[in-house]
């Protein structure tokens, strides 16, 4: 990559009023070598320790989770992107994600893998000084000692920055005391270092510290019963005047909550890569099963009720997959471009993730809803065994769900969305403006009616896509208008818009995927890519339409709102898909395959 | 010019699968209007090598040097080389089975000839040397060509149903000089499994898999073996969660088995291990998941609880025993 | 102690054998290649643990096969091994293989060959010992453990019925099979490594092949299966008698 190249590299939330290049984009069928035997490094291991103990692990054995924790910390998979100073391998954060999303096929294991790698060695490794990374990071690197990190309270949940829990300096002027409780920590029974936040004194933001297992006045609850994920970890943390040398302190007084909200970037869009491991592997379980369950004297794969499903499941999991790979790619390539403009490694890799948090979010929203319509679809193939605990479903539809819930439930990242956009918009980082008076324009103008004379595989699409960017364009710009500053409370058309965001996003990152892959491999070897496209963005322009259609009746009224629905048609129109022949086509290739296969 | 074949026994008792190998070795000499010398090494009595006129052999070259009661492969094949030569043989017949693996491949690298391994047809030599074979641990069947002109075959035993015909061998001494490096490798220790039936070579086989629950119900399966004159085998994970010896492993990566009757308990029947099993003659599976892929590959199927079939069919076949004595 | 192991490119197990060009080839399209287990789990990583305990000084790899079998190789490589020698051939023909790989090792002087107990393509289980009499050597076939003592190898091994304990002078060929050593996954350690050690290409001197596979066949389906009542096994017991005849 060269400078003018990422000069020019599309911003966070510019893909609303810009193109990207196909050929810019990172599709996973560019792995190479290298990463594919991480991969596969990944997938052995599950297979060999963590799913013949499967049950074991969700009746949490005693000392198994943090011992399998040491067994992937062996092979080096929780130091992927650790810099090699402090032990790691150093590698790109595409290839962390690769891991993630291998083991995200683990079920409770994945949880507590994400967690330690993640929200339990990040902020360490990301805001911590030599001597805190020195001391710890190794240590987390190999897996000898396991992170957890300690945000939300009882009563602080989405609302963070609200948490009760205190500090203050010990008299001595040696120590921290942090008093308060902690609640949903992940990897809490085993772990040995805590990123702990709390507010020094009467501060009005909140300060991190590292608090070792050891220190005087941590305690611990008992495990949490909980609905899925059973085999991870789940306690409250108690702190009583809990004592935390002040070299502990981690980054300066009163940053924790950017900390936290850094980490949190990070950890959806990493969320993201593991409930797309969990899907694959739902898809593969899914597919054998329907070839293997006979009724009426054929496979149920033989039948269209269940060819649907299974070409839905990999039609929306090859598309979430798209997004977060395409994403992934922006966050490497902002970085390494800072880097080479002389900042910082790290400050890099912050920067560049906060970049595109609104990718992070939307990614984080989609693939975890990916994840549990693949699931519940699952439990659907598998029929009555669907619903027997002896079946794999199960467990799989129980632990999926949570992932609409944790870093951020799926409504605050819709929220997000949308208020991250406008607010980069206001503070002129993006030009809405221009293109959303663009799109008013036009809707006052004669239409095209949307005729595609051109030829080429991908013509339609681009076009498509090009009006669901004036769909949200014209709802957006114009609840902005109308609501002013009451949108925040407009919660419902809050949700309308991320939808309508997420649609886009997605739909246009399977574009581009499938355009490169075609480019790459030519279009016969891609006819059932083609088709998922094709259907995902046939479906994606009813979305768009739904969701629009909904927020304009909420706020827009008269002359105007007729006009915008109409608009609205005109932006979703596609052209007539027979999507059903489609579907058959991509259900036929995982028949035959008998696994996911894309 | 006649067709050579090596003969196995064990402690004196020429084995049945040797039969099939001299059976199979018969076939090709009527075929190409020769005949067949079998090729005996060690100590075996007159009467048991006689009788290999039985299944076809019109001679038996001997090698009486007690050291061959134990498989020295290079001595095997310096053995052979010399039977070889005395007979002017251009095909070679061995048992595709531990000896006859250490022994075929380096009588075809010695004579540079072409070797089927594992032959499961007699050769078709309408057009060339054409035999059948298993490949991809029996998801699919070659046929391969042997084009030198020299031929070696090992034959996969249990293979070709014994016919006997009224014949006797005459019986020829057969002297070898052997070479300094012939008795290279020293036995140093046996362990022979006493009163079992070898996997390999048995005719019925009782195999268990994860359904058993663990290592404890194996007792039903060993008494169902028992009871039948059947050897014991066991899935991949049984043998990777140690609940059996490894060499009870029937599968892709474990033995490849060809009874006559394999009875699959609490087997779910993955490929890999359908693999293995595939050739058996007939299969008969007890599961209590009436899906499992097994009951596809199967010819009777018992949709139960093992611990509670098992022991029925053992008392079944107890009684069919009283009653057929 | 200088160490051969060999290996081969195999379609993972669970590949269905599709067959194409009516029947005279298997076609490999979407077909993930492995190492051959046996080769894998067994052979090269007795080898490795060998030199792990200062026993054997290198530890190389080698494999029959054109360009397309190197990333199997290095994938081997990723688990360990000072460098891998790729001979450039395209080979189904055991006799071949082994005259080239017997060719390459003569040039070098390996102490002990190591190799899987067969290939679970081809199953021959033949090449082995087809080296061993290439290069003059003993042979000793689906050991279950190994050990050297100076200029001895000892090896467990499987016979008809039971096992034994043998042993012989190097230079040996062993063929191994499980028992040997534990099977292990590549580390990121030594992913990141194998790009690093040497993969020699060595074309070879011609060696005619001795056979050729004129076509293939898949197994017939079973007939359909007749389900037996639980509770009568007596049934099941005459059906076996009198209709499988097999008791």
């Amino acid at each position: 990559m060269n400078a003018t190249e990422s000069v020019n590299a599309i911003k966070g939330g510019e893909f609303l009023i810009r193109d990207t290049p196909a050929a810019s984009i990172f599709i996973p069928e560019e792995w190479n070598e290298e990463q594919l035997m991480i991969a596969e490094t990944c997938t052995n291991f599950l297979a060999q320790h963590v799913v013949p103990n499967l049950n074991r692990i969700d009746e949490q054995e005693e000392g198994l989770m943090p011992h399998l924790m040491e067994e992937a910390g062996a092979l080096g998979l929780l130091s992927i992107s650790v810099p090699e100073e402090y032990g790691g391998f150093g590698k790109d954060f595409k290839t962390s994600m690769l891991v993630t999303e291998k083991l995200g096929a683990g079920n409770s294991f994945s949880v507590a893998f994400s967690a330690h790698t993640g929200i339990g060695t990040l902020p360490i490794l990301y805001y911590g000084t030599e001597a805190q990374k020195a001391k710890y990071i190794p240590k987390l690197a190999s897996g000898e000692w396991k992170g957890a990190y300690c945000l939300t309270e009882p009563g602080a949940g989405s609302d963070a920055n609200s948490g009760k829990s205190r500090a203050r300096l010990s008299e001595d002027g040696k120590y921290y005391l942090i008093t308060g409780q902690k609640m949903w920590i992940t990897n809490a029974g085993f772990a040995d270092v805590f990123t702990v936040f709390a507010k020094i004194d009467n501060d009005e933001n909140l300060s991190a510290f590292i608090v070792e297992k050891g220190f005087e006045g941590l305690s611990l609850n008992t495990e949490e019963h909980k609905m899925g994920i059973k085999g991870s970890s789940t306690r409250q943390v108690f702190f009583n005047d809990c004592k935390v040398p002040v070299e502990n302190l981690l980054s300066e007084r009163q940053n924790g909550f950017k900390i936290a909200v850094n980490i949190l970037n990070l950890g959806r869009i990493k969320l993201g890569g593991a409930t797309i491991g969990a899907s694959k592997e739902i898809i593969t379980q899914s597919v054998r099963y329907a070839n293997e369950r006979e009724q009426f004297g054929r496979p149920i794969s033989k039948y269209g009720a269940i060819r649907y499903k299974l070409a839905q499941q990999v039609i929306r999991t090859y598309a979430s997959e798209s997004a977060i790979y395409r994403a992934s790619q922006n966050m490497e390539e902002a970085t390494e471009h800072m880097v080479a403009t002389g900042m910082d490694e790290i400050k890099a890799k912050l920067k560049g993730t906060e970049q595109y948090a609104i990718e992070a979010a939307i990614i984080k929203v989609d693939a975890s809803e990916t994840l549990d319509y693949v699931v519940d679809e699952g439990v659907q193939i598998y029929g009555g065994m669907g619903y027997s605990a002896e079946a794999p479903m199960d467990r799989a539809y129980r632990d999926s769900r949570i992932n609409r819930i944790f870093e951020g439930t799926n409504e605050i990242n819709r929220m997000l969305t949308v208020d991250m956009m406008l607010k980069r918009a206001m503070k002129g980082e993006l030009d809405l403006m221009g293109p959303a008076q663009k799109v008013a324009g036009e809707l006052m103008s004669i239409p095209d009616f949307n005729a595609v004379d051109e030829e080429g595989l991908f013509v339609k699409e681009k076009k498509y896509i090009a009006n669901f960017k004036k769909a949200v364009l014209m709802v957006a710009g114009s609840a902005v208008q109308k609501l002013m500053a009451q949108l925040g409370k407009e919660q419902e058309v809050l949700m309308n818009l991320a939808d309508m965001l997420i649609e886009l996003y997605v739909s246009e990152s399977i574009q581009l995927r499938v355009e490169k892959l075609v480019g790459m491999r030519g279009e016969e070897a891609c006819k059932e890519h083609l088709d998922m496209m094709r259907v995902y963005v046939n479906d994606a322009a009813e979305k768009i339409n739904k969701s629009g259609k909904e927020a304009l009746n909420a706020f827009a009224e008269g002359d105007e709102r007729r006009m915008m629905l109409m608009g609205l048609r005109r932006y979703t129109k596609t052209e007539d898909l027979n999507t059903t022949q489609a579907r058959r086509n991509i259900a036929a290739k995982v028949i035959s395959e008998n696994k996911y296969c894309f | 010019m006649a067709v050579i074949v090596l003969v196995e026994h064990t402690e004196g008792n020429i084995k049945k699968k040797s039969f099939e190998a001299v059976q199979y070795a018969a076939n090709i000499a009527q075929k190409t209007g020769t005949g067949v010398t079998a090729v005996v090494l060690g100590t075996v009595a007159e009467a048991e090598m006689t009788a290999l006129g039985q299944y076809g052999a019109q001679k038996v070259l001997h090698v009486a040097d007690a050291r061959l009661d134990e498989l020295h492969a290079r001595a095997y094949a310096s053995a052979l080389m010399t039977a070889i030569q005395k007979e002017d043989s251009k095909v070679i017949v061995t048992l595709h089975d531990i000896n006859g693996r250490a022994v075929a491949p380096r009588l075809a690298v010695k004579l540079k000839a072409g070797l089927v391994a594992g032959a499961l047809s007699y050769p078709d030599m309408a057009n060339g040397f054409v035999i059948k074979k298993a490949v991809f641990s029996g998801k699919a069947f070659a046929f391969v060509n042997i084009t030198s002109d020299v031929k070696v075959i090992s034959v996969m035993p249990n293979t070709f149903p014994l016919q006997s015909i009224d014949g006797k061998a005459t019986i020829e001494k057969l002297e070898v000089t052997f070479g300094d490096k012939d008795f290279g490798i020293k036995v140093k220790e046996v362990n022979k499994v006493k009163g079992e039936v070898s996997l390999a070579d048995a005719e019925l086989v009782v195999s268990g898999g994860r359904g058993m629950k663990g290592p404890e119900n194996w007792g039903l399966i060993e008494d169902l073996a028992k009871e039948m004159g059947a050897a014991t085998a066991c899935s991949r994970p049984v043998a990777d969660a140690d609940w059996r010896p490894h060499h009870e492993h029937v599968g892709q990566t474990g033995g490849t088995i060809r009874p006559n009757l394999y009875v699959a308990v609490g087997i779910s029947g993955a490929i890999q291990h359908l693999a293995g099993v595939n050739g058996s003659k007939t299969i008969v599976v007890i599961n209590k998941d009436p899906e499992a892929p097994f009951f596809k590959a199967a010819n009777y199927g018992v949709i139960g609880d093992a611990m509670e079939v098992l022991p029925r069919l053992t008392e079944a076949v107890k009684r069919f025993k009283e009653t057929h004595k | 102690m200088k160490i051969l192991v060999c290996i081969s490119q195999v379609p993972d197990t669970s590949t269905k054998i599709i067959l194409k060009d009516n029947n005279t080839a298997i076609n490999n399209q979407g077909t993930t290649w492995i190492i051959n287990p046996y080769d894998e789990w067994y052979a090269l990583i007795k080898a490795l643990e060998l030199k792990e305990s200062g026993i054997a000084t290198e530890v190389h790899l080698v494999t029959v096969g054109k360009a397309d079998v190197e990333p199997v190789i290095r994938k081997a490589l990723a688990l360990g091994g000072d460098e891998a020698i790729r001979i450039d051939a395209d080979s189904t023909d055991s006799y071949q293989t082994a005259s080239y790989i017997a060719d390459y090792a003569r040039s070098v002087g390996y102490e002990l060959v190591l190799c899987g107990k067969e290939s679970i393509d081809y199953n021959n289980g033949t090449t082995g010992t087809m080296i061993a009499e290439l290069l003059d050597a003993d042979y000793i076939g689906f050991a279950t453990h190994i050990q050297t003592e100076g200029n001895t190898v000892i090896v467990q091994r499987e016979i008809e019925g039971g096992e034994e304990t043998d042993s012989c002078s190097l230079p040996a060929v062993v063929s191994c099979q499980k028992g040997v050593a534990e099977a292990r996954i590549p580390n990121m350690r030594g992913i990141m490594a194998a790009r690093t050690r040497p993969l020699k290409v060595i074309i070879p001197t011609e060696v005619v092949a001795v056979t050729t596979i004129l076509s293939y066949e898949l197994p017939p389906a079973k007939a359909g299966i007749r389900l037996i009542n639980p509770d009568n096994m007596d049934e099941l017991v005459e059906l076996l008698h009198t209709e499988a005849k097999v008791i």
